[in-house]
């Protein structure tokens, strides 16, 4: 029954690698159109051009095709001609059709490349005695709390903007430098917001409470959020977006070609705002909650990103980008 | 020194050297008051008292000290009846007072006899002196001229001339001391003392020795001044004999009190008519004894029962199940009997009628696969055994299955490496974690036991949450980064804090020293000796272990011996 099963199986798979392969045909032969060039003239630039563009490439027989996902972004143009060559579709003719299908193999390229810088950053562990490192960590500091000067390297202070000891250094283990530049981004490009967030993350969950009553309380339950593991944990967040690719969606619609460092770092920007948003509409009881919380503005993010419309930007929208032009 | 007077049998000799009695006083010959066993003569006081037994023997104490114990009591030498002994044993049995009285008397009876010398000593030692004048009159004065001590009377008496009358008459008190002559020289009183080594046996001289006599040229003191210093001395020997015998009475009287104490006894209360029996320590520590066990057997019997009623709800549902299980099978069956039946019934009819129920029949087999693929589904998944495996564990409640299921906390520091442990004993794989918010939870099996292992983040401001999830917890993991030193301390605060909750009374503490794969990280004897951790934990079960999460080293250690804590010994084996 298993050899049948087995059969069976590879029987389906052919079939319908043989099914599309016929579709394909059927339909190129009726519009005199490739595949490429149907997706390309079809779709509206962004997610819903560049993601059926990548599948198209990824399940191609030819094996140009195949590899045009993986090439160096560098000579992404001279793939282009190649593509175009292969598919005998005459540059002259459709002239748009080279340009929109580079912006979007420059996307799909990008995305790899952003997904190993990311990686890399997060693989490199907070040296202090790196002077880079050091530096970064009191930027944080100072945008984060201007008005008062940080009395040590290693202080209580830094518990004010949420890390567990007086040395944030061993924070950052899960997440390396990626965790320290995020908050570091979020801190500085988008400082009005930072610190609505750190400010309200300190504040007592219970707004009915008198100050005299929290400040009573306060040791004996954790209310609220601490900031910087929380950016922390929703760097991991949005780091897990982009490994399973859930990320694309947004990336493609709001970066024009190779998306790079900055759009991974304004999405974590948009996260934290977004998650510090959520946490205040759910109202936790206490911060034992944090990881149901958590998990559920993760289901949320990914049912969002399913939508090829979708950004996480608040400002602006994909229709209003009108970055990418044909 | 015991003031003991032995009658012995010679009974020529009394050996008293307390009273102060001629020795070698002759006396008749007493034979009776001594000790049937060991034919000593009792004493009044010491390990020959006379002590009574409930038979009415008499033995002397030291021979009862010997007499075999049986339990609590002594069986009569004489006629083996038993006697019970208190808590005090031998000391507390009454001494035999009419013997002792009777030997007492005995002994006055003969002091009497020899007592004629003592008086006559008396008549000159003690300071009753005689008036010279009258033998009947007491002496009060002393004439010092004419060295005689008189009465108040004969005193007027003879010194009324007027040259007597100037005599100087001193009170008794103040009479000169008498100078005693030289034994050498007549004339000479004494009046040195010699102070040579040599001289030490006849040390008295008078002038005449000291200058020209055998103690010529020694050093010398004067009489007098030696003899004050004498007395001063004997004086200050006095006091602190005085000083001794006072302490000496005041421990013997404890003694008289601590045994009190111990023995307990019946108190009279002032003002009330009634005597109330007061407990002695001996008695109280028993019913504590008591009581601690009572309590033991109580807690034991409740535990058994719950136990035991456990099973028998174990028991029941199972029993209950099976019935409707042998149900079904009976319902099955008979179900299978008419399908049969019908169809043989079918076969004999003829061919018309075969057809027309061929639809029927059609039905029926299905029905019939439908029943037996829900019976062989069912076979499939129980596995009809008749065994209850039983585990036991520490606190003695029974657990009935396969897998015991176990509450843990781990808690810890923040960056210790609690997470990490967590997943490396879940899923077997190291992983840098993100500071965990709030708390993961997750179910490791190991062994026949099913850990639920709550990891509750180790911030600061999330130690106080930490008590939420303390209740039920059978089991504490406590995770220290061994890597670094100058965070012990707060860990160890921290551990300190944890062992006063309530909640946590019975749990089982295990430590991981954690990350002693990081070059040097404090050993585990280390790490104990800076904790304290024998002082801090004790009288809790308690284990430090060394872990290393990044390859696993130690963790399966640290849950077997959590393991072997919670369940009872020699259950374990049940894979």
């Amino acid at each position: 029954v298993r050899h049948f099963v087995t059969q069976l199986n590879l029987f389906l798979f052919l079939s319908c690698k043989y099914l599309r392969q016929g579709r394909k045909f059927l339909v190129r032969k009726l519009t005199g159109r490739c595949e490429l060039q149907r997706i390309c003239y079809n779709n509206k630039s962004g997610a819903h051009r560049t993601l059926k563009i990548e599948s198209s490439l990824k399940f191609s027989k030819s094996e140009l095709l195949q590899s045009a996902v993986i090439v160096h972004p560098d000579s992404v143009e001279k793939t282009i001609d190649d593509i175009m060559t292969l598919k005998k579709i005459d540059p002259d003719i459709n002239p748009q059709l080279g340009i929109s299908l580079q912006a979007s193999l420059l996307q799909i390229v990008g995305y790899h490349k952003l997904m190993a810088e990311v990686e890399k950053l997060r693989r490199e562990p907070y040296d202090c005695n790196n002077p880079e490192h050091e530096e970064m960590l009191v930027k944080l500091w100072k945008a984060l709390r201007p008005e008062s000067p940080l009395t040590g390297r290693i202080s209580k202070q830094w518990m004010e903007i949420g890390f567990q000891g007086s040395d944030p250094k061993t924070d950052f283990r899960g997440m390396g430098l990626l965790g320290l530049h995020s908050l570091l981004y979020f801190a500085e490009h988008d400082q009005a917001a930072a610190l609505q967030v750190l400010h309200d993350s300190l504040q007592p969950k219970h707004s009915k409470m008198s100050k005299a009553e929290w400040d009573k309380k306060s040791f004996e339950k954790a209310i609220g959020y601490s900031f910087a593991i929380v950016g922390i944990n929703i760097t991991d967040l949005a780091y897990t977006l982009l490994v399973n690719g859930a990320l694309k969606t947004h990336l493609y619609n709001v970066a024009p070609e190779i998306p790079n460092m900055v759009h991974f770092q304004q999405t974590f920007s948009y996260l934290m705002q977004e998650f510090h948003r959520f946490w205040t509409e759910e109202d936790p009881c206490d911060i034992m909650e944090f990881n149901r919380v958590r998990n559920k503005f993760y289901k949320r993010i990914l049912t969002q990103l399913k939508d090829p419309d979708m950004v996480l930007c608040p400002h602006f929208t994909a229709s209003d980008l009108h970055l990418i032009t044909l | 020194m015991a003031a003991a007077v032995n009658i012995n049998k010679s009974n020529t000799a009394l050996m008293d050297p307390g009273a102060r009695q001629g020795r070698g006083v002759g006396g008749s010959a007493v034979k009776v008051l001594e000790c049937g066993v060991c034919e000593d003569v009792f004493s009044l006081q010491g390990d020959k008292v006379p002590r009574l037994l409930l038979c009415g023997h008499t033995v002397c104490h030291d021979c009862l000290t010997r007499l075999p114990l049986h339990g609590r009591a002594v069986r009569c030498p004489f006629d083996r009846q038993v006697t019970e002994l208190g808590d005090s044993g031998v000391w507390g049995l009454k001494k035999n007072f009419a013997l002792l009285e009777l030997l007492e008397r005995l002994q006055n009876g003969m002091s009497n006899q020899t007592g004629l010398s003592e008086d006559a000593l008396r008549g000159v030692g003690e300071c009753i002196i005689r008036c010279d004048e009258d033998e009947s009159h007491t002496a009060s004065m002393y004439c010092t001229v004419c060295a005689t001590h008189l009465c108040a009377d004969c005193s007027q008496l003879t010194h009324s001339t007027r040259t007597l009358a100037k005599h100087r008459r001193v009170p008794l008190a103040d009479k000169p001391h008498e100078k005693t002559l030289c034994l050498q020289h007549q004339v000479h009183a004494i009046e040195f003392v010699c102070l040579e080594e040599g001289c030490q046996p006849g040390p008295l001289m008078c002038c005449v020795c000291k200058e020209y006599g055998k103690h010529q040229g020694h050093k010398h003191a004067v009489l007098e001044s030696e003899a004050n210093q004498i007395r001063a001395s004997i004086l200050d020997m006095a006091h602190c004999i005085r000083t001794f015998t006072e302490e000496v009475s005041e421990y013997s009287r404890k003694l008289v009190g601590v045994v009190q104490q111990i023995e307990g006894g019946v108190e009279d209360r002032v003002g009330v008519d009634l005597t109330e029996h007061v407990p002695g320590t001996a008695e109280s520590a028993r019913s504590c004894v008591r009581a601690y066990f009572a309590d033991l057997h109580e807690t034991l019997c409740r535990q058994e029962e719950m136990a035991l009623s456990v099973v028998d709800a174990h028991v029941r549902e199972r029993l209950v199940w099976l019935r409707q299980q042998q149900e079904d099978m009976t319902t099955l069956l008979s179900q299978l009997s008419t399908a049969c039946l019908h169809c043989e019934k079918t076969l004999q009819q003829d061919d018309c009628r075969v057809v027309l129920t061929k639809q029927e029949i059609k039905r029926l087999l299905e029905t019939l696969q439908k029943q037996q693929q829900q019976f062989t589904d069912l076979a499939d998944h129980v596995q009809l055994d008749a065994g209850i495996p039983v585990t036991f564990t520490k606190d003695n409640r029974v657990h009935i299955g396969p897998k015991m299921e176990i509450r843990v906390v781990t808690l810890g520091l923040d960056g210790a490496g609690k997470t990490t442990i967590l997943f490396k004993l879940k899923q077997d794989e190291f992983m840098q974690p993100i500071p965990t918010i709030g708390f993961n939870v997750e179910t490791v099996e190991y062994k026949n036991l099913k850990f639920t292992i709550w990891d509750v983040g180790g911030k600061h401001k999330l130690r106080p949450l930490w008590k939420h999830y303390y209740l039920n917890t059978q089991a504490v993991v406590f995770v220290i980064d061994s890597c670094h030193r100058d965070r012990l301390m707060e860990a160890h605060s921290e551990l300190a804090k944890l062992l006063t909750e309530k909640e946590l009374r019975d749990a089982l503490l295990l430590i991981f020293a954690n990350k002693q794969d990081v070059p040097g990280a404090v050993s585990v004897e280390e790490m104990t000796e800076l904790l304290s951790l024998h002082k801090l934990c004790c009288g809790r079960s308690w284990h430090i272990q060394g872990s290393d999460a990044r390859s696993g080293i130690g963790l399966h250690d640290g849950l077997d011996w959590l393991s072997r804590q919670l369940v009872a010994a020699g259950v374990l084996d049940v894979a």
